[in-house]
């Protein structure tokens, strides 16, 4: 069995757990344009956009010789659960001899659950098993804390590049070195100290300028898709936070004892939706409405090609940008999205932000 | 005698301008582009140095989509994009606008403005049917010059709808419209109504739209559209006397306003640099699969600047970076 798995985020991630398992694993090449390409040409033209970038990441995947993809659906945000049906069944007709482990919901189907688990388990124990996903649990945490870093600081690094380079030289090590916990936490450190040693110029409070990102879970935190929107904003000299960080799409498909709670969050919500109609919008507009009262200057929507629950966000914007008194960009995401036009609408929307926040320091 | 000169150099013009210091317009150019940036920089800079004797460059601001190429050829001091550009030169025009409509050759934008600041934008880039290359295509297939189109569009009584949603629908509409024997006249006015509703409609959506509206932008030039304007809108609608060179004044007054308040000195390299051979060529990276198209511009031999990599390969090579000058996306 040669697996595969969706390209989302720190994919070193996934490629720890499986190896931790003993797995041949076949990394994903990181989404390109012949990616988006290949995915668009093989997908229904009104398909959702990571629907096809999945699509084409699969098909790279297969050439390189995988045959078994991991992936999650059932429960999956919105139409996203349902992505591994079709895609197998169209991977198949172009061909490919491939198979899809694919885990739905632990609580609907748990017998499944348990049966996929024993699949991917290989010859391991079952303690073996839960300490790799402790492991690679662990991992997803540190890296994401130290991108979270990364995004803020970056605003204001003296010499451009320094975070990125920094970045990529803690992937590297966390890909070859971070076996258990404890190598995590101790890579964890390297790493904080790394980053604390980079020169910043850090202007005063009065002048920082902090976006938050919110948007559909796969453009959101997939940074080859969405033209790098948060290094982008970094070097327009904005801190960025993002609503949603891989660790945290894990905690979500936790079992609801260990689940942290982002019911918080949710509640704020109310106000504009009743109830979720199947994505993130619900904790998006949550999500808008924090940063709002953690003093963020600005907002910026992503949202997917044909993705229905973001279009019905994007409805609500205008008004919840008037309630919260917050500048509120979206940026539609597709094949098509030119980096000269999203550059344009980006730094125009800095401008308004930094004005905004100026006017209203009086 | 002292002056500020903003350039905008769009796809289908480019625009310079010289500002004195009571940011009065001196002189202005407006220049076919003919996929020719650079030559069509040099020579609009040649004819402002003609025009005004004695002049002493005090900054220049860049802008439109050639705004990092301008940029680096003239040394400029302000780098903007091309909503802040226009809107600041609305603003300095006209403080009250509310709203300002800018229609231009590949693009278009709605500006919402309160309190002299933008609060809002939208901008076109991908469908032609709300820009000036919708109506340069059909004055074409009509056999109308371009510039008789708007008249022609006020000779019409009638009311005739035409499909505009989208250029192709637009134009079979049109074309069965002529059979049915309706007037050069009445179709072209109704090819202007189609495009400002599906322009309003577009870019519009979810906004509230404020007079006092301004219009600027190559497109301000048509009558026909100014008339359709003040249907759809039921409104007077102001177009400023300088209306298709405004992205060219806000680069100019942004220069000079930057240079003013942080006490700098121009960074501007000197006329001489309209015989200096620049040389722009364009490169495809096979580094990866993303086949990125590089940009990069040579200076008697010398690489001054390159951008369109998403990873930064080819950017980071060098050191010279203008203000506001960013590459794409990081890639691994
Ligand atoms: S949230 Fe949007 S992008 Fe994601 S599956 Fe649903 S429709 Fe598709
Ligand atoms: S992303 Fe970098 S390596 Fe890949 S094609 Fe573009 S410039 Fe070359």
């Amino acid at each position: 069995m040669k697996l595969t798995f969706p390209y989302m985020g720190s994919t070193i991630i996934y490629q720890k757990l499986l190896q931790l398992l003993d797995h041949e694993v076949i990394m994903p090449p990181r989404p390109t344009q012949r990616t988006i390409n290949l995915g668009v040409k093989y997908s229904p033209e009104f398909a959702c956009f990571p629907y096809k970038v999945l699509l084409g990441s699969y098909i790279e995947s297969l050439e390189l010789g995988a045959d078994t993809i991991i992936t999650s659906g059932g429960h999956g945000p919105c139409r996203a659960g349902l992505y591994s049906e079709i895609h197998l069944k169209t991977l198949r007709n172009l061909g490919y001899h491939v198979d899809m482990i694919v885990f739905d919901d632990i609580y609907h189907y748990p017998k499944l659950f348990l049966e996929r688990l024993r699949m991917i388990k290989n010859h391991k124990s079952f303690l073996q098993l839960i300490r790799a996903i402790y492991t690679s649990y662990q991992l997803a945490h540190a890296i994401d804390s130290l991108q979270k870093f990364m995004e803020i600081k970056q605003a204001y690094e003296l010499e451009q590049g320094a975070f990125a380079k920094a970045f990529e030289i803690m992937r590297q090590k966390f890909a070859k070195a971070a076996n258990t916990v404890k190598d995590v936490q101790c890579l964890q450190r390297e790493g904080e100290m790394l980053f604390s040693s980079i020169p910043v110029h850090e202007p005063p409070e009065s002048q920082k300028v902090r976006i938050g990102i919110v948007g559909e879970i796969y453009v959101v935190i997939e940074s080859s898709i969405n033209t790098g929107i948060a290094a982008l904003l970094n070097k327009l000299g904005c801190e960025v936070t993002r609503s949603l960080y891989v660790s945290e799409w894990v905690d979500h498909a936790l079992p609801r004892f260990i689940k942290k709670s982002d019911t918080a969050i949710i509640k704020n919500s109310k106000k504009y939706m009743e109830m979720g109609i199947g994505g993130h919008e619900i904790h998006n507009i949550g999500h808008m409405i924090h940063y709002k009262e953690q003093g963020f200057d600005g907002i910026v929507h992503l949202m997917p090609f044909a993705c229905l629950p973001e279009l019905i966000t994007q409805s609500l914007i205008p008004k919840i940008s008037i309630d919260l008194d917050m500048p509120i960009l979206t940026l539609a995401i597709d094949e098509q999205s030119g980096a000269a036009n999203t550059l344009t609408r980006l730094e125009a929307f800095v401008d308004l932000v930094r004005n905004h926040k100026l006017q209203k320091a009086g | 005698m002292k002056t500020y000169l903003g350039i905008d150099v769009g796809s289908v013009s480019t625009n310079i301008i010289a500002l004195n210091e009571a940011s009065e317009v001196l002189s202005s150019k407006y220049i076919r582009t003919n996929g020719q940036p650079m030559e069509c920089i040099k020579n609009a800079m040649k004819e402002i140095a003609r025009d005004l004797q004695n002049l002493e460059v005090a900054g220049v601001g860049t802008t439109g989509s050639g705004r990092q190429l301008a940029g680096i050829i003239t040394g400029a001091d302000i780098i903007k994009n091309e909503i802040t550009a226009h809107a600041t030169a609305a603003i300095h025009f006209y403080p009250d606008t509310r709203t300002i409509f800018e229609i231009g050759g590949q693009d278009s934008k709605i500006i919402l403005i309160k309190n002299g600041m933008i609060v809002d934008f939208a901008m076109n880039t991908v469908c032609a049917a709300g820009t000036g290359s919708f109506l340069d295509h059909q004055a074409e297939r009509l056999k109308v010059p371009i510039e008789q189109f708007g008249e022609l569009a006020l000779t019409s009584t009638k009311d005739t709808r035409i499909a505009g949603r989208c250029t192709v629908f637009a134009e079979s509409d049109m074309i069965a419209k002529q059979q049915f024997g309706f007037s050069k006249g009445d179709i072209i006015k109704g090819l202007c109504e189609a495009l400002v509703r599906n322009y309003i409609n577009n870019l519009g959506r979810g906004k509230t739209l404020t007079p006092p509206y301004l219009f600027q932008g190559g497109v301000a030039a048509n009558v026909g559209i100014i008339a359709a304007f003040k249907k759809e809108l039921r409104h007077e609608i102001i177009i400023p006397r300088y209306y298709n060179v405004m992205g060219a004044i806000g680069a100019a007054l942004l220069a000079k306003d930057y240079l003013e308040k942080n006490g700098y000195q121009t960074r501007f390299s000197g006329f001489e640099i309209t015989d200096v051979n620049f040389v722009p060529k364009t490169f495809d990276c096979n580094g990866c699969p993303n086949a990125c198209e590089v940009i990069e511009v040579t200076r008697e031999d010398t690489v001054i600047a390159r951008w369109g990599d998403k990873c930064g390969k080819w950017t980071n090579e060098i050191s010279y970076s203008p203000p506001g000058y960013l590459t794409e996306a990081a890639c691994s």
